[in-house]
């Protein structure tokens, strides 16, 4: 379907004379196109449509009375502070994961380091491996240990959170100019003062996409927050977790997953517009 | 880090004080892979039993013949592939349409980007309220719910399938989508200069460009569900049970004598999972060495 016609650039037009093809293949490229939309938009709906249901019952195809009633169960059920502990957790396996990420990173790229690739690739280990048998080896070495559960969560999540960190700002240090850090340090400049006005500045968007990134691994996390967390630590996909697989309240479950996906998608945009607009300037 | 002044770009030769600069992020990889994984491999051994002596026994490991094990790993490893094909081939699709129509730019790729951010429990919940039997579709279609298929918990894992492949597809599709790049066109262009049609230039030019990065996004993907619990909880039947299901109801069994099992099971999935990359790696090898 993708392929029928030549790509819509003048000069391959003129060159290939496919006029009514490239018509047929643009329709088919629109369909193609909205069903693909379809695809990535479907599931969303009957979630949304669920958040604002207060009744919705089974032959009706949209609920019959709307309303808040969800958000209030959601909120009595402790959604409040499950948004706090998804928060917490999150901010700070970013705010670990983002630094240790670059400086890894930085060493494998600009300072060819000893066993170089054997770091890199070691970094990147925690993709193939399944979180829940990781987990349900370290919750017997923290309890014989004695380390708090949320150390050892934390921990956890930052090691599943560094292979995306370090593959982001490698890809950023592989096309990093050293010339402006050597030429500011020749004019005089600290080394504290080449990192953050030099070196960082020119670094910032992929750090940002690093921070983002770390944080959804945390925030998105379920099975290691259950087995680490042994529910003392009820992020919100805990209390999703729970509350369907037990309440079967459609709306307040509904509500559950929107303040979820919500957070994520906000920074995105917000991270989105910032980047397009500092391209623009 | 400032060492470098007069030479060029590479700026220092192998030293022990850059090495450093690695070692905060080899210590959590490190310490939790190494403790996590050695504690389950001792624990499915009888080496750190949760209460007694330990004795080495590889009791859990004969367990594993159990047709319940076998069944769980066959149904991980055809959710895995049949997900993630289904994944390779929209994500594919998608960026091309994405990377061929630049006016539309944005709409594909934006929703692509906004999939990504979803997490997998919240992707199993709405694919529940999507494709159950009284679920959006079957009201839609006004369906009967008794004769609606079972796609959630169904004897065909429509919906864990569905939910792994929705997401997977959206990655794959970014990820494609920046191995393409600008490069693609110029390529593709001249081909069709030169005369090459539409088929061989995609299965010339923009097939072999898209190609490692389909090798890495699919190895990821199948890896990634092997091993990934809630979705086949939530969606899933009650037998066969996926490896991940089935070994954390061990796990959580009041009976810890199910406990090394448990780990078994685990290493197992651990193990599959490392076939899954290994494979994906030496594909990537001979993708590369073919270009």
């Amino acid at each position: 379907m993708t392929t029928i016609s030549a790509p819509p650039s003048r000069r391959v037009d003129a060159a290939v004379p496919q006029r009514r093809r490239s018509r047929i293949g643009s329709v088919a490229r629109s369909s193609a196109s909205a069903a693909l939309g379809v695809w990535w938009l479907a599931p969303l709906v009957p979630m949304l449509l669920w958040a604002f249901a207060d009744r919705w019952s089974f032959p009706e195809r949209l609920p019959r009375q709307w309303g808040l009633d969800g958000w209030q169960t959601a909120f009595e059920a402790g959604a409040g502070s499950a948004m706090v502990w998804s928060l917490a957790v999150a901010v700070v396996v970013s705010v670990i994961a983002t630094p240790l990420g670059a400086m890894a990173a930085r060493a494998l790229e600009t300072h060819q380091i000893r066993h170089g690739r054997l770091v890199g690739v070691l970094l990147v280990l925690p993709v193939a491996v399944p979180p829940f048998a990781v987990v349900f080896g370290l919750t017997s070495v923290t309890l014989r240990w004695g380390i708090p559960g949320s150390i050892a969560l934390i921990t956890a999540l930052v090691a599943f959170a560094l292979p995306y960190t370090v593959s982001v700002m490698r890809a950023a240090y592989a096309g990093h100019d050293l010339t402006m850090e050597e030429q500011a340090r020749t004019l005089g400049a600290s080394p504290r003062s080449t990192l953050w006005r030099v070196h960082l500045p020119m670094v910032a968007p992929s750090l940002v996409m690093s921070a983002f990134l770390a944080f959804l691994v945390a925030w998105s996390d379920y099975l290691m927050t259950l087995v680490l967390g042994a529910g003392r630590v009820t992020t919100l996909a805990q209390l999703l977790g729970s509350s369907a697989s037990s309440s079967g309240h459609d709306s307040s479950v509904a509500v559950i997953a929107v303040l979820i996906v919500a957070p994520p998608l906000v920074l995105l945009a917000v991270i989105h517009l910032s980047t397009r607009r500092t391209a623009r300037a | 880090m400032a060492t470098a002044v007069s030479t060029p770009r590479r700026a220092s030769r192998p030293s022990g004080r850059t090495s450093l600069l690695a070692l905060p992020a080899l210590v959590p990889v490190l310490g939790v892979l190494v403790l996590g994984l050695g504690s389950a491999v001792l624990q499915s051994v009888g080496l750190m039993p949760l209460v007694g002596q330990p004795s080495f026994t590889t009791s859990a490991y004969s367990a594993l013949a159990s047709p319940a094990v076998s069944d769980g790993m066959r149904i991980s490893l055809a959710i895995a592939a049949t997900s993630t094909a289904v994944a390779v081939v929209l994500g594919l699709a998608a960026a091309l349409l994405v990377h061929r129509i630049a006016p539309r730019r944005g709409f594909l790729a934006l929703l692509a980007a906004a999939t990504v951010p979803v997490p997998h429990l919240v992707g199993a919940i709405a694919t529940g309220l999507l494709l159950s039997d009284s679920g959006l579709v079957s009201r839609l279609v006004g369906a009967d719910p008794t004769t609606f298929p079972q796609l959630i918990a169904g004897p065909w894992w429509v919906g864990v399938v569905a939910e792994y492949a929705w997401k997977e597809s959206a990655f794959v599709a970014l990820v494609v989508l920046v191995s393409l790049s600008r490069h693609e066109r110029e390529l593709s262009e001249a081909a069709a200069v030169l005369g090459a049609s539409a088929w061989e230039r995609f299965r010339r030019v923009t097939l072999p460009l898209a190609s490692p990065a389909l090798v890495v996004s699919a190895t990821l993907s199948a890896a990634y569900v092997v091993g990934s619990y809630e979705v086949s909880w939530l969606l899933g039947r009650s037998y066969p049970e996926p490896l991940p299901v089935l070994a954390y109801r061990l796990f959580t069994d009041v009976d810890l004598g199910t406990r090394p099992e448990a780990m078994a099971v685990a290493v197992l999935t651990v193990g599959v999972a490392g076939a899954i990359a290994l494979v994906g790696t030496l594909v990537l090898r001979r993708t590369a060495a073919a270009r």
